[in-house]
């Protein structure tokens, strides 16, 4: 499979201090791509770049091969999609006609839905599992229902990368898995890849492909679970004891935090 | 699925029903004035009967219609231009004098008016220079931050605005007899000095930028879910911004220097329409121009008709409408 | 070559079009105001505005007030200008009900009405004729102009006569004495604000025989009440036009300063201030009241 992401020699400093240092990976196409670490070790800062909302030099990052640079704000909107950690509700939209906004860099200037748009939104609604809820205002759901919505509407830009910032962080544990699930999904029936900050180790290990770890805005590891997620590497990163176990469904590695009171 | 669909449907909706209200605000308020004729004797006129009473065409057609005329203009910019810094700022607070248009043009207008220029082209001239100044002012000032960082921008403004009514208030105290009623009906809006040259050099202004703002209306939409994600979903943000933002200030300018500070409509306006109609600025913009427009005619008339003598500045009619349907759409949006 | 006929005829056709033309223009003329303006004014105007009360007086004075059809909000001299349709006050006028009277001619001043006014009734074929009473000569000259345009010249010339006279009167009777007592004219409160050099109460008062203490290059200064006190006024003059304060109430205020050589001797008055603040011929009316305030000795009252 392709490189669909590549990050070459990728520094960001705001003022005097540096965030990002000297990064460089790729991810492949239809990959699970989760990129953990502590807070402060430029996680979002990073996704940032990716999206194009923070600015850097000429060919640090390639998307599809091409220069971010070289994209317009909109044909950029058409291959990759941002969901940030927090999204302004404000404003009372419905839940429809959010979603219907991320049909934006596909429509001309007024954004007058066509067909294809009603279509698109309508699938994205089903797939996130939120059209019973399309006449709702968006600031009467609950926090798990305005994630989905937010998903969705980064599924009408019809990208091929989704990038997710912490998109579990203030959910409980059934909306946790189901907005991973949903991501599962979407990289297999869609072929999306989905690139995502997590906060929770357990679930980027159940769930991603490739694990990247960041300490102080350098790589700390990158790779497979079993090989990111060693209690030697997540010792020295987040300075804390971790146990690391296999998880009881099998698949991939568990790390379990030490409480002090069961350390001798 | 109701919404997505309707977009068009509503704006449709809204375009018709709206301009008929306008168009009945405007037929009313030809046809009534403090020359107390009959409203049946004007509609005849209006409607080209040809029993021509002349000296009621000429009162119709040179007195009330530039004036009515200039009602809708302004009530349209003031409610645009407050529902255009309501996304910009992402704040149901703002309202178009938020960034210093106030203060400065008013520093200006007195000026003026103290040395003894008349309505147009001097006051005016020297309300949109001033204006010009503070919005001057508070860019730099808030362009230590960054630029678009909507509270720098939000404080700024209100500081200038306050150091400005400071200058004001001083400025007044100077004055004497007849300039000071001049300065006060300036200070809160007086459409009396409406004229056919000037109402149609304001138009001329003003609907190219109302088409301009609807062509952005969907890009205002964008802006509400966030600067970054909007950028992320194609729009060109930094651009979009300062094209609104320097448009609306100006069109806002010009409208003030002329008439003067008509308070309340920008603020109560574009809350009472997305109240009906919701938040789409696709048909929220042209839900301004019109139901802003046909405001003000409104005011403006009660403004002409109701003292026995003479007339009340606009500006009173605006705030004592306003103040109460604010503080009722506060209420209705708590729920 | 054009045949001698058809020359003679385009010449006689053109005097007699001339003729014609004159003909139809017979029952107006042209007139240049007090401000320069050139206008065409009716020869004899049978519906006439007057934009300012000074004007109204004027009016009512040369006995032309059957023409009169519409006065401004403060018109109230004499009392028949009380019921005569308003249109305003001469700083706001209303141009719908001046338009609604349907004048043939409007009368303004030039200090008071907004030349945008005047201009926009000029748009919409009234005239206005401005005149520019500053001061009793002016005011007199102004009585002259608008008696030539209301044919009321005999009665014009004499009120001017009349008005000469009183002055002259006034004059002579001041020569007698050679007393200047020093006069504070107040016509604000809150601030204290009296009248400067350039101002028709000032002539009064230099007519009067009496020397303004507030005499200077600014129209209307305000001062402190300290400073009136240094200026040591021997007569004061209230106007009754200071709003919000009864007259009792300001005559107080002075008579807690007893240092004020005007309080002291009893020299406090309230005049009218209809009289001594419009242009008009009643001026000379105020000047005799101000001579009998400033020279009481002159009239047998010492």
């Amino acid at each position: 499979m392709k490189t669909v992401i590549a990050i070459n020699n990728l520094s960001h400093a705001f003022g005097n201090h540096a965030v990002l240092k000297n990064l460089s990976f790729s991810i492949t196409g239809g990959d699970f791509f989760v990129i953990i670490g502590p807070n402060g070790s430029g996680k979002t800062t990073l996704m940032k770049l990716m999206a194009g909302v923070l600015k850097t030099g000429t060919d640090r990052i390639r998307i599809f091969e091409r220069d971010i640079r070289n994209f317009s704000y909109k044909s950029l909107a058409r291959r990759i999609a941002y969901v940030p950690q927090r999204l302004e509700v404000g404003f009372p939209f419905t839940v429809e006609e959010a979603v219907l906004m991320g049909r934006a860099p596909h429509q001309n200037v007024l954004g007058i839905p066509q067909d294809r748009d009603i279509e698109t939104t309508r699938q994205a609604m089903a797939i996130t599992e939120v059209a019973h809820l399309a006449d709702r205002k968006l600031d009467q759901l609950s926090g798990g229902e305005q994630q989905r919505v937010f998903i969705a509407r980064a599924l009408c830009q019809e990208p091929e990368i989704i990038l997710l910032d912490e998109p579990t962080a203030s959910l409980d544990i059934s909306h946790q898995i189901r907005v991973m699930d949903l991501m599962e999904k979407l990289k297999i029936e869609k072929k999306v890849t989905v690139v995502m900050v997590s906060h929770d180790v357990n679930l980027a290990a159940m769930y991603g492909d490739r694990l990247l770890l960041l300490r102080s805005g350098e790589i700390a590891s990158l790779g497979l679970p079993h090989e990111v997620l060693t209690f030697r590497n997540l010792e020295a990163t987040y300075g804390c004891k971790v146990l690391v176990d296999e998880s009881p469904l099998g698949k991939s590695p568990r790390v379990t935090p030490v409480p002090k009171k069961f350390l001798v | 699925m109701a919404a997505q669909t309707s977009v068009t449907k509503r704006l449709l909706l809204v375009i018709v029903l709206l301009t008929g209200i306008l168009a009945a605000a405007v037929l009313v308020a030809l046809s009534s004035g403090s020359s107390r004729e009959g409203m049946g004797a004007s509609l005849a006129i209006i409607f080209g009967q040809e029993d021509a009473n002349t000296t009621l065409e000429t009162i119709i057609w040179h007195l009330r219609f530039p004036r009515v005329l200039l009602a809708v203009l302004v009530g349209a910019t003031l409610s645009l231009g407050g529902l255009v810094f309501q996304a910009l700022l992402r704040n149901p607070l703002a309202e178009p004098y938020i960034l210093g248009i106030s203060g400065g043009s008013a520093i200006g207008a007195i000026i003026g008016i103290m040395l003894g220029l008349s309505r147009f082209p001097g006051v005016t001239f020297c309300a949109f220079i001033g204006s010009l100044a503070t919005l001057a002012l508070i860019l730099v000032m808030s362009s230590g931050t960054t630029i678009l960082k909507k509270d720098a921008l939000l404080l700024s403004g209100v500081m200038v605005n306050a150091f400005c009514s400071a200058v004001i208030m001083f400025l007044v105290s100077l004055t004497q007899d007849a300039r000071l009623q001049n300065i006060i009906f300036w200070l809160m809006g007086d459409l009396s000095s409406a004229d056919s040259l000037t109402t149609g050099i304001l138009a001329l202004i003003l609907i190219p930028c109302f088409l301009v703002l609807f062509f952005f209306s969907h890009a205002m939409n964008l802006l509400l879910v966030g600067k970054e994600t909007a950028q992320t979903m194609g729009l060109p943000v930094k651009t979009v911004t300062v094209v609104l933002l320097v448009l609306t200030s100006l069109m806002v300018s010009a409208t003030v220097s002329y008439s003067g500070l008509l308070g309340f409509v920008g603020l109560v306006m574009p809350h009472l329409l997305r109240l009906i109609w919701g938040p789409d600025h696709r048909v929220l913009v042209p839900a301004c121009i019109l139901g802003g427009g046909a405001y003000l005619v409104v005011c403006d008339l009660l403004a002409r008709t109701l003292p026995q003598q003479g007339e009340m500045p606009a500006g009173v009619i605006t705030a004592l409408i306003g103040a109460p349907v604010f503080i009722f759409l506060l209420k209705k949006s708590r729920r | 070559m054009i045949p001698p006929s058809v020359k003679t005829i385009s010449f006689w056709l053109v005097i007699v079009l001339f003729a014609l033309f004159q003909l139809s223009q017979a029952d107006a003329k042209a007139v240049v105001d007090q401000m320069g303006r050139r206008m065409t004014v009716p020869d004899a105007p049978e519906r006439i505005v007057a934009l300012a009360p000074s004007i109204t007086e004027i009016i009512f004075a040369l006995g032309r007030q059957d023409r009169l059809k519409g006065v401004t909000t403060y018109s109230n001299y004499p009392p028949e200008a009380l019921i005569l349709p308003k249109v305003g006050t001469y700083i706001r006028l209303d141009l719908e009900r001046i338009v609604a009277l349907n004048p043939d001619l409007c009368i303004a001043t030039k200090d008071g009405n907004p030349k945008s006014a005047a201009d926009r009734l000029t748009e919409l074929n009234i005239p206005v004729y401005a005149v520019n009473p500053r001061d009793i000569e002016t005011v007199a000259q102004a009585v002259i102009e608008i008696g030539g345009l209301l044919n009321a010249e005999e009665k014009a010339r004499d009120l001017a006569e009349q008005m000469h006279a009183r002055v002259q009167r006034v004059k002579t009777q001041v020569a007698k004495t050679d007393q200047r007592p020093r006069v504070f004219f107040q016509i604000g409160v809150s601030p204290i604000v009296s009248i400067g050099t350039d101002t028709f109460i000032n002539e009064l008062i230099v007519l009067a025989g009496g020397e303004n203490i507030a005499a200077g290059s600014t129209a209307y200064p305000r001062f402190s009440r300290e400073q009136v006190l240094a200026l040591a006024p021997e007569v004061i003059i209230i106007s009754s036009m200071t709003r919000g304060a009864s007259f009792e109430h300001i005559k107080a205020e002075w008579q807690s300063w007893p240092k004020i050589p005007a309080v002291q001797n009893h020299r406090i008055d309230i005049v009218d201030s209809d009289l001594f603040d419009r242009p008009s011929p009643r001026l000379v009316e105020a000047l005799e009241l101000l001579v009998k305030l400033i020279h009481p000795e002159l009239f047998g009252n010492p």
